[in-house]
């Protein structure tokens, strides 16, 4: 299958789903009450957008993604950086990081709310403690990722170390790096969100808990397909940047 | 000059470290004990209600089983004909991986709607939740099977259930171990991040309900019993992974453009 | 100058092992067809040891592939052993390919036996033969050990077992030495011969290395380019057991670079 069937054919499934939530809940087979039809929903998005709370919801959430966001990457790359330049530091940590993975970040949520209080800090600094991890991770492979060899040859042509900084580490890096950017914004996107519905007063992640709590179902699809548009916009647009950089790699 | 000590001492240092610091920071007065209950407390208390723990813990492990059929079931099934499957692959992988971009908590209040607040929402939420990323893994780790076993196996005549059964299962299994490993640490996070959003019931449910008492000591008892049980899921599993260690790096193709980028890991964002 | 008809004309009497007749590939590429190989005729008498040689790409590991039954030819009949062939069949053909292949889940006895395995065969029956395998290419003992606590060459040896276990009698191989370092080569070689000359078995066997092929073979095949034809088949008459002593004669020196004329000079 080339390019253009690939296409074709994916809008025709997409087709088929949107049909069938259309259909399905019309037609009787599916509870309308639970899942309400594609266009019942679509309609309830228009109308959502057009909401004042909604706007204000958006504009709190999109605040502590940007701020959550700004805070966990410097710091995180820095000590991925370090954890990748200093062995010792490294090897160290690097073990305890594989471990924190594995590890439910929400359970930390009632710290952050005893020390923070329900509010924007309380829901930045568990978002960035989400975030940081992987950060460092990233930063940290991303260096590592620099080929040695590359380094002797600039380094034997007598590059200095901003030279090398800028010539070398930076285009080799510069694809990982967006990778790392995109993957961080999921799981940054993803720790606003569980903050929100877990215990916050505004932000559009309490929004969509309380249409859920109210069953109201078609204002509650309606968001999920918002949020779910934008995560899946940003991380399309972020790849495509990736792509343009990446040329160069096998 | 003194030598550093080894990392692994280092890192133990620190975890001792931890536990005395948790223990003498609220002792001292130097936070106060609502933000952090002296450990000694903390696991009095979870002594003394040892009966209510271990009844949630058993929700709670009941809940992580059945999603983890679910995740890893589907996500290593699914995951190996999307990998295996030339076609399949190239139409169906970058919407997978488009959808993981998607924060699943949101559809929690869906699922809630749907299912009720008892452990089927939790289940089918952190089966989702753990799908994508094991199925994303077995799709690139199918990928690692050397191509040449297949040619080998067939010049020896192997016919089509045989190669199946005698080169593709035995050569998959450190990707399946590894999907093992990832969809039962996601699972629990799943499990985990739904039972304290809306629930009656289980570990998480015990976090929230302690917490809206003001209650630190048993909220960080109930902190425990999870850490404990994601600790030991990761031991365990890591034991058994090592013990096919021989499969391990001898199945791949080592070289090539595969290795050669730098994977980050296939994690879910909780 | 071509020859199309049998060289080895002193020995038609002897059954053909292998025999290829005007066999031609194409095969569909992104912008047409393309030719890969070109009116080949081949007829190996049992016991022969013949190499093909030639430059990278001119299809000789394709026709190898269509000698196993691996992949099936355009036009053209191969017959190995008087029948022909169109899929694998390791009771007539044993295949040793470039890399060992072996299954890092399974010991090195229990690859040689795969074969047997997939065969159904008895246990005992399978584990004897293997054995006896694993004696004759010399890794008598190492029967229990993986893949990876082997060296490239106990790699080969034990793919090579693998290849006779179920004794056929033509054994096929791509390149088997190409990933091993020069030394092993040279030992490889050697030990090749010595299992070739217990065993009988007609040997067709692939290579870059023209000083391999003039130290192994009776006779050398020497293939063009894509589309690949087959320009020249040189007898090599040195007497056997080839030692290493003669790669520094003369005529082996003749040989050589006769086999490097016709790729190099090659239309």
């Amino acid at each position: 299958m080339r390019g253009a069937s690939l296409i074709i054919f994916r809008l025709a499934l997409l087709a088929a789903v949107l049909l069938l939530w259309e259909a399905l809940p019309r037609l009787g087979f599916v509870n309308a009450m639970l899942l309400p039809p594609l266009s019942d929903v679509l309609a309830a998005l228009v109308h959502i957008l057009g909401r004042g709370d909604v706007h204000t919801s958006l504009g709190v959430t999109a605040a502590e993604v940007v701020v959550a966001f700004v805070i966990a990457v410097p710091l995180g790359a820095a000590l991925g950086i370090l954890a990748a330049e200093n062995a010792y530091f490294g090897d160290i940590f690097k073990p305890m990081l594989f471990y924190v993975f594995s590890i439910p970040k929400s359970i930390f949520l009632p710290m952050f709310i005893l020390v923070f209080g329900i509010g924007f800090p309380q829901k930045v600094a568990y978002a960035a403690f989400s975030t940081i991890f992987i950060v460092i991770m990233s930063a940290s492979a991303a260096v590592e990722s620099v080929k040695a060899e590359h380094l002797l040859v600039a380094r034997s042509y007598g590059a200095t170390q901003a030279q090398i900084l800028r010539r070398v580490y930076i285009p080799s890096m510069l694809p990982i790096l967006l990778e790392a950017l995109r993957i961080s914004m999921i799981f940054n996107f993803t720790g606003v969100m569980i903050a929100e519905m877990y215990a916050s007063r505004v932000g559009i992640g309490r929004l969509i808990a309380d249409w859920g709590e109210n069953f109201e179902m078609t204002k509650l699809l309606a968001g999920v397909i918002l949020l779910a548009a934008a995560a899946m916009l940003f991380n399309e647009a972020v790849r495509s940047l990736e792509a343009r950089c990446s040329t160069w790699r096998t | 000059m003194m030598r550093w000590p080894s990392p692994r001492t280092v890192r133990r240092l620190i975890g001792v470290l931890i536990l005395v610091l948790w223990e003498a920071i609220p002792r001292l007065g130097i936070l106060p004990e609502l933000f952090i209950p002296p450990l000694t407390k903390t696991l009095h208390v979870l002594w003394l209600d040892r009966a209510i723990y271990a009844a949630a813990l058993l929700v709670t492990v009941y809940e992580v089983a059945v999603a983890m059929l679910i995740a890893c079931g589907a996500g290593i099934l699914i995951g190996s004909v999307v990998g295996g499957v030339a076609s399949v692959r190239r139409l169906m992988l970058p919407v997978f991986s488009s959808l993981y971009a998607v924060p699943i908590v949101i559809l929690y209040p869906v699922f809630t709607a749907w299912f009720g607040i008892g452990s089927e929402s939790k289940i089918v939420f952190a089966g989702v939740y753990g799908f994508f990323p094991v199925m994303l893994s077995t799709a690139a780790g199918i990928r690692t099977i050397d191509e040449q076993y297949l040619l080998a196996a067939r010049s020896m005549g192997a016919s089509l259930p045989q190669l199946i059964v005698r080169v593709i299962i035995p050569a998959s299994i450190p990707t399946v171990l590894a999907g093992l490993r990832l969809g039962g640490a996601l699972t629990i996070i799943g499990v985990v991040v739904s039972e304290m959003l809306t629930s009656a019931n289980g570990i998480g449910y015990l976090v929230t309900k302690n917490r809206t008492t003001l209650d630190s000591p048993r909220v960080f008892a109930a902190i425990i019993v999870i850490l404990t049980l994601s600790v030991v899921y990761d031991i365990a599993v890591r034991f058994i992974e090592r013990r096919t260690l021989v499969w391990q790096t001898a199945g791949r193709r080592a070289t090539g453009p595969q290795a050669a980028r730098v994977a980050l890991p296939a994690q879910a964002p909780a | 100058m071509q020859h199309v008809a049998n060289v080895s004309g002193a020995r038609t009497e002897a059954k053909a092992a292998v025999e290829v007749r005007g066999l031609s590939h194409v095969y569909a590429g992104r912008d047409g067809a393309v030719p890969a190989l070109e009116a080949i005729d081949m007829k190996v008498p049992a016991g022969r040891f013949v190499v093909i040689v030639g430059p990278s790409g001119c299809g000789k590991t394709s026709l190898l592939m269509m000698l196993a039954g691996l992949r099936a030819q355009s036009s053209g009949a191969i017959l190995i052993d008087g029948r022909p062939i169109d899929k694998p069949d390791p009771a007539r053909v044993g295949v040793v390919f470039q890399e060992a292949s072996l299954y890092p889940w399974l010991t090195a006895v229990e690859n040689v036996e795969f074969p047997l395995v997939l065969k159904h065969a008895p246990r005992a029956e399978r584990r004897a033969r293997a054995d006896a395998m694993l004696n004759l290419v010399g890794l008598d003992g190492f029967g229990a050990r993986y893949p990876h606590e082997l060296s490239g060459g106990m790699k080969q040896r034990v793919s090579i077992a693998r290849g006779l276990v179920q004794d056929p009698p033509v054994l096929l191989m791509d390149e088997p030495f190409a990933a091993l370092d020069e030394q092993t080569r040279m030992t490889m070689g050697h030990e090749l011969l010595r299992i070739w000359e217990q065993t009988s078995k007609t040997v067709v066997f692939i290579t870059h290395s023209l000083t391999e092929a003039v130290y192994l073979a009776d006779e050398v095949l020497v293939m063009s380019a894509r589309p690949g034809r087959i320009l020249d088949r040189i007898q090599v008459d040195l007497p056997r057991p080839r030692t290493y002593q003669m790669m520094a004669t003369e005529e082996f020196g003749a040989l050589r670079e006769r086999i490097w004329q016709q790729i190099r000079t090659a239309p």
